[in-house]
């Protein structure tokens, strides 16, 4: 009996041998991450391990995201410890404006294809779409991870994805894990990891293969992984990362369930306000109004997505009565994103363009506190009642693209009806 | 590992430990006070009324959506004995192992608030003597066992830095 792609890299990371599902295994960690939103715990278990030195130190980056720029003194004095601490191990450190986490590790070549990474945050599945195992923990496993370079996991089962076809001009992944989310509930993969495969993984570039990852974890799943191929590879490359060691899965591997996605008819999809679970296709709810459009997060802050917006934003003016947010996931991001004149065409238009950082996804920073009644368009990942604020405002979940239609006509939009909807960068 | 007996102490379904045991939505409170009013909004009076050694038996996916494990430090604060349920958040469930909290994915049902239960966890056996309820549930992990049993994580690496997880890792 065959191997899942989890199955396999648990196993080379604990001995060697292909692990099973369901088995608890002591592995070597690859890489770990620490956000500026659990450091404070982190920091803490650090100091009650009391460990005589921290050999695995420096693979352990340290990223202020989440409180960037720091809306109160907590935030800003938990920052001052964050780089205090990688000053003396000498922790790889993103600062303020520097990116969100699920970002900068790939973009700093911190990860490789067979690689294991934990962070503390439910979104480090993203490292899924290079090919590693990535999987959200606390403060006390990055702390073991510092003194042993090791940690416990339990074997996940896995849910084999098949996408069928490349998808259209103007839907994306986040139509694909939306589906995902309105077919398995929130939660519904509780514990398991994805294998996502097929012609339509095969047709995504990287920016949406992230997408695909990251956003598994409102599935509740441990990790969503993708096999590699050139596109992974030269991504890789481009970003220093080390020699990919790519995993695949064995064709009589045993899964939980198998699901067939016709990705090629896909239309684009949203998540009604409070439950992400709660999905429904653009074109039946078209004609909602918005007052709010916001686009960034580890799960659609990527250039394409900016690329996507300022193709239906070019030239044009937001709906009377909207408000936008761009907020790039990363400085590199921000950087060609200004570069190729994106900036010019959103702010042109109304838009209103921030800081890299986690601000537009939760009301953290204050960024974005929507007023009562309001509705909000939000291409983040979750959509919690009173996550960005107020509890009397609502958020609905879609695409970039759906975000920057819905900006440009004030109400739901599918992004292939209005001109520029169908951009995609070739593959 | 020692029988737990406890009462139970009964909450409902996807409750998420992040908004009602942790300071997440309460910012400057420590866990001394979030221990005070830990629950209150899905099941009024709970942590005042929580006795020492009280089991909680909770519904569907307890810890849903989950990440703070300063939810375990409260429960261990409250004196939260065990969690028994038939399914956890998955960082709940981490985190409640790497914190020295037995968490045994078992039916509740029949399982009614007050009830004294028996909890054998190296024989994953649960029973509720006065009703006659005997529940076998797949025994832990040795490996998980040997963390529970050194209290969480941080002291079993304190005392096993080299992971070593004994005899019963075999």
């Amino acid at each position: 009996m065959g191997h899942t792609i989890a199955e396999k890299i648990l196993g080379q990371h604990a001995g060697g041998k292909p692990a099973r599902a369901g088995e608890i295994v002591v592995a070597d960690v690859d890489f770990a991450m620490i956000h500026d939103a659990r450091a404070g715990n982190a920091l803490k278990m650090i100091e009650k391990l009391g460990a005589k030195s921290l050999p695995h130190v420096r693979r352990t980056a340290l990223v202020l995201d989440h409180y960037s720029p720091p809306p109160n003194i907590e935030a800003a004095n938990t920052h001052v410890a964050m780089r205090a601490f990688a000053e003396k191990h000498g922790s790889p450190l993103y600062d303020v404006g520097d990116g969100i986490c699920h970002q900068v590790l790939p973009e700093g070549g911190h990860l490789t294809c067979g690689d294991l990474v934990v962070g503390t945050d439910t979104h480090s599945t993203t490292y899924g779409a290079f090919n590693a195992f990535g999987t959200g923990v606390e403060g006390t496993d990055v702390s073991a991870v510092m003194m042993t370079g090791k940690l416990w996991f339990r074997v996940p089962e896995t849910i084999r994805i098949e996408l069928q076809g490349a998808l259209q001009p103007g839907v994306w992944a986040k139509d694909v894990t939306l589906t995902m989310l309105g077919r398995l509930g929130a939660e519904g993969a509780n514990y398991q990891a994805l294998e996502y495969c097929g012609s339509g993984v095969a047709a995504m570039a990287i920016d949406d293969r992230m997408t695909l990852s990251n956003h598994a974890a409102e599935l509740g799943a441990k990790a969503a992984l993708l096999e590699a191929d050139e596109k992974t590879f030269a991504w890789l490359k481009a970003h220093g990362a080390a020699t990919p060691r790519p995993v695949k899965a064995d064709a009589d591997a045993t899964y939980a369930q198998r699901i067939v996605i016709d990705t090629a008819t896909l239309a684009p999809q949203v998540a009604r306000q409070h439950h992400i679970d709660d999905v429904v296709g653009v074109p039946e709810v078209s004609g909602q109004k918005i007052q709010v459009a916001l686009i960034g997060t580890c799960t659609n802050g990527r250039l394409d997505d900016i690329r996507q917006a300022a193709a239906i934003l070019k030239g044009r003016k937001l709906a009377q009565g909207v408000r936008m947010i761009v907020t790039p996931a990363s400085r590199a991001i921000y950087l060609a994103a200004m570069r190729e004149g994106l900036f010019d065409i959103l702010a042109s238009a109304g838009a209103s363009v921030e800081a890299a950082g986690c601000g537009t996804c939760v009301n953290i920073t204050g960024h974005y506190i929507a007023g009562d009644g309001q509705v909000v368009i939000s291409s983040a990942n979750r959509n919690f009642k009173g996550r960005l604020g107020n509890p009397k405002s609502d958020i609905w979940i879609g695409s970039a693209a759906t975000v920057a239609a819905s900006a440009l006509t004030g109400v739901i939009t599918d992004a292939r009806t209005v001109a520029g909807g169908d951009w995609r960068a070739a593959a | 590992m020692n029988i737990i007996k406890g009462s139970a102490r009964v909450l409902g379904d996807e409750v998420s430990t992040d908004i009602h045991c942790s300071s997440k939505y309460l910012p400057g409170k420590d866990t001394a006070f979030i221990a005070t009013v830990a629950f209150d909004n899905v099941a009024p009076g709970f942590a005042k009324a929580f006795v020492k050694g009280d089991v909680i038996v909770a519904g569907e996916n307890f810890g849903i959506n989950s990440s703070r494990e300063q939810a375990v430090h409260v429960m261990h604060r409250m004196g939260v004995a065990a969690i028994i349920a038939p399914s956890f958040g998955r960082q709940f469930y981490r985190n409640a192992i790497n914190n020295g909290m037995p968490v045994i994915e078992c039916d509740i049902g029949g399982i009614a608030a007050g009830d004294v239960m028996e909890i054998d966890l190296a024989g994953g056996r649960i029973t509720v003597p006065a009703k006659t309820i005997v529940r076998a549930v797949p025994p832990l992990p040795a490996a998980v066992q040997a963390v529970l049993e050194a209290g969480g994580l941080i002291p079993f690496l304190q005392q096993h830095p080299d992971w070593n997880l004994g005899e019963k890792a075999a």
